[in-house]
């Protein structure tokens, strides 16, 4: 046992504590944390107000209109606003994805359209903030195919526009109302959409309200942490691997270790990369659930078979990759190898969209018992179902998944021992199945 | 059991290829014995066996009492394909390998630094072994082979790339390894190499035994009956003398072999010549083991064989 260890903390310092590793998995994901969290109060900066005069042809009741929205400035916005909680209106992130109100004191001046060229170069010397011109026909005529036109100076910030433009729409659609002998606001009140609340009725009586969006995104968070932390060691599992074999240090190490010792040493080895891994970005994962408020998404329950299913999906991937890693003496000659494992493995991805509508469905069912899918599936299947999985589904799993991991195990042991002696020309698929027979 | 390595009827096949046939070898402990034979004789798949990094398809592989599994602590192996991780420190190298063959404690660091000395390698320990040059790699790696007291040491090809300081500096080595009772087992396809180091002489071709047996009995057993003389007068003719059946034309030298015939004792054909004739040198020919090698395998396998054998040799 203490060989196997010898050989896994090699096998970790030198991959784990290099400048290399401790730059790419360590250094860049604190950086680009430290980065977000330093760049998001700056880009909190909210504009100038918007203070000038704005230039106008249009018909008179529109003008009356607009006149009133733009004293009114975004006080619907405001007021919504004014309604989050303190948490989210306080939270820099959550500020980058709400709308923000723009303060303005604007004074409308009407002209004549004959007068549109000269309005427009006294916009771009900066007389006004802005030229606007309504046809009439957009007021009168609904199909009508005149352009309602904005003019603003190059530089005027894009919460500006949206402001001047979007109130200019709205005072047209006011103004047709009021033709029509509608009241706009009493209108836009019968339009509005109540929002439907989905409550899912729990086993227990109690009801809670369905969070759609957390049931997607939440389960590719997941399958993502498990893929890069997986597979960014496998990776390293397969270079070293090959890097031995390549340098023809095995042989050294063959004369004082077993292959089966070796292996073992290697893989546990890589097994520590992925946790530090793993720790890395689900710390940063939580760091975002907890910026967002979004904690309470994540269960405890979740986060245990988490762990049981990484360390499964770990020991999957990781025997595959130091199979292909023994069989072959290039990393060019392993990418034959590699291409059809990838495409197993990406089956999880193409299926995320079938497992989170339909976690207990009979694909989302089946494709939990196939071996190299377990963990993968079985994780999307668990942060995205609304209903808990059943336990002896959960056990299925696991005893299928861990007895997968033994035979994978039995099989890389095989390949590695005939493998990694061999050099020359890589074996095919056939060649592998008659080592495993064979060795 | 007195014996270091006993193969009993040993074979390995590589699909349609026999590299080993049904060899039987022992090696008895405390010997320096060369391991001699051209390449692709199947010496290296032999040391695989004893190592067991391959295994047999038949017979048995006993090493030091049990198999080499079991004894690896106990071996030290300078394998033929040899290498180094190239990122890691020549000091973190070798310790790894010492503690993979169960050596740990305070004491390596220090032993470390004087087997870096004895080789010429001092100041090496931090560097890298990218860093290093091929033949200062060589001898990093014959220090891992080494470096935990080995009861057995197993070298395949130990001088290849090797200039000769550095060949005399690890022949040395070895020399004094065997002196402190450690058996050594070495092959290699240069065979005057292991004539001058070695006590015991085990050759093969193709997968069998040649030779196996000590060198002074080889020498005794394979006596060319030979003088070789270089005379003052490069006019001598030496039918005059007894005992002497047939004389060879005068090498660029200036050397002349001198077949004795069967009964004729050469100290007493050298004392007739030394006391009639003016001669610059006078010697009893010793046999090279290159010749004997030949010789064997045009007995056993007829003489295409020992010309293919003889070109393996000369050419490597």
């Amino acid at each position: 046992m203490g060989k196997i260890f010898t050989v896994a903390w090699r096998e970790f310092r030198d991959t784990a504590l290099t400048k290399a590793f401790l730059f790419g998995a360590v250094i860049m994901p604190i950086f680009m944390i430290g980065l977000f969290i330093i760049v998001l109060p700056l880009l909190d900066t909210e504009d100038e107000p918007l203070q000038g005069t704005v230039a106008i042809i249009a018909p008179d009741d529109v003008v009356t209109e607009l006149k009133v929205l733009y004293d009114s400035g975004d006080n619907a916005i405001q007021e919504q606003l004014q309604k989050l909680p303190d948490i989210v209106k306080n939270d820099p992130m959550a500020k980058m994805v709400l709308p923000r109100a723009t303060e303005a004191e604007i004074e409308i001046e009407v002209f004549d359209s004959s007068q549109l060229e000269e309005l427009k170069k006294q916009v771009q010397d900066g007389d006004f903030l802005a030229c606007i011109l309504i046809p009439k026909g957009i007021v009168k005529n609904l199909d009508s195919k005149e352009l309602l036109e904005v003019f603003i100076p190059i530089e005027f910030s894009p919460d500006h526009t949206n402001f001047i433009t979007s109130n200019v729409e709205k005072a047209v659609v006011n103004a047709r109302l009021k033709r029509q002998g509608h009241d706009p606001n009493q209108v836009r009140s019968l339009l509005k959409r109540p929002r439907a609340h989905a409550m899912r009725i729990q086993e227990d009586g109690e009801v809670a309200a369905d969070n759609k969006l957390a049931r997607t995104l939440l389960p590719m968070a997941f399958l993502l942490l498990l893929w890069i932390a997986a597979f960014t060691s496998g990776n390293y599992l397969l270079t070293t691997t090959i890097e031995e074999k390549s340098n023809k240090v095995i042989e050294v190490l063959l004369s004082a270790i077993s292959p089966m010792q070796l292996l073992s040493g290697k893989i546990l080895g890589q097994a520590g990369v992925s946790a530090v891994i793993l720790a890395m970005y689900g710390f940063a994962a939580i760091v975002g659930l907890i910026a967002f408020a979004m904690m309470d998404l994540v269960t405890f329950s979740q986060l245990g078979l988490f762990l049981v299913y990484f360390v499964m999906g770990y020991f999957m991937i990781a025997t595959m990759m130091v199979a292909v890693g023994s069989a072959v003496s290039e990393l060019s000659d392993a990418q034959s190898l590699m291409g059809p494992m990838m495409l197993i493995m990406m089956v999880p991805f193409m299926l995320w969209p079938i497992l989170t509508e339909h976690p207990q469905g009979i694909v989302a069912v089946i494709s939990s018992y196939i071996p190299p899918l377990i963990p993968f599936v079985m994780i999307i299947r668990i942060t995205a179902t609304t209903e808990p999985i059943m336990m002896w589904e959960i056990l299925l799993s696991v005893v299928l998944g861990y007895l997968s991991v033994f035979c994978m195990v039995w099989m890389a042991a095989r390949i590695f021992r005939i493998g990694i002696l061999l050099q020359g020309k890589p074996p095919n698929i056939f060649q592998l199945i008659h080592w495993i027979r064979q060795g | 059991m007195n014996d270091a390595i006993t193969l009993t009827s040993v074979c390995k096949s590589f699909g349609e290829t026999k590299a080993v046939a049904d060899m039987d070898l022992q090696i008895p402990k405390g010997a320096l014995c060369g391991f001699l034979g051209p390449n692709g004789a199947g010496k290296s798949t032999t040391i695989r066996m004893i190592m067991s990094i391959i295994h047999a398809d038949k017979g048995k592989v006993d090493v030091l009492g049990t198999n080499a599994l079991a004894a690896k602590d106990r071996i030290g192996y300078l394998p033929e394909e040899r290498g180094v991780y190239r990122k890691m420190k020549v000091g973190a190298f070798i310790k790894y390998i010492a503690n993979l063959k169960g050596l740990r404690g305070s004491s390596l660091n220090k032993s470390i630094d004087d087997w870096l000395d004895r080789i010429d390698l001092p100041n090496v320990k931090k560097k890298r072994c990218e860093e290093l040059s091929k033949g200062m790699q060589q001898k990093v790696q014959f220090l891992s082979a080494i470096i935990h007291d080995p009861e057995l040491i197993i070298l395949d090809e130990p001088f290849s790339g090797l200039d000769p300081l550095n060949t005399q500096v690890i022949g040395g080595i070895i020399e004094e390894l065997h002196a402190s009772g450690k058996t050594i087992l070495f092959s290699t396809h240069v065979l005057h190499q292991a004539e001058e180091v070695c006590d015991r002489i085990v050759m093969i071709d193709k997968g069998c035994i040649v030779i196996d047996d000590e060198i002074v009995s080889i020498r005794k057993k394979f006596d060319p009956r030979i003088v070789q003389v270089e005379p003052v007068d490069e006019t001598t003719d030496f039918s005059k003398f007894s005992g002497i059946r047939k004389q060879n034309a005068m090498d660029k030298d200036g050397n002349i072999d001198l077949f004795l015939e069967d009964n004729t004792e050469p100290i007493t054909v050298i004392q007739e010549i030394a006391s009639a004739i003016p001669v610059r040198s006078i010697q009893i020919l010793k046999p090279t083991l290159t010749e004997i090698f030949i010789n064997q395998v045009e007995c056993n396998q007829g003489n295409e064989a020992a010309e293919e054998t003889r070109e393996l040799l000369t050419h490597g």
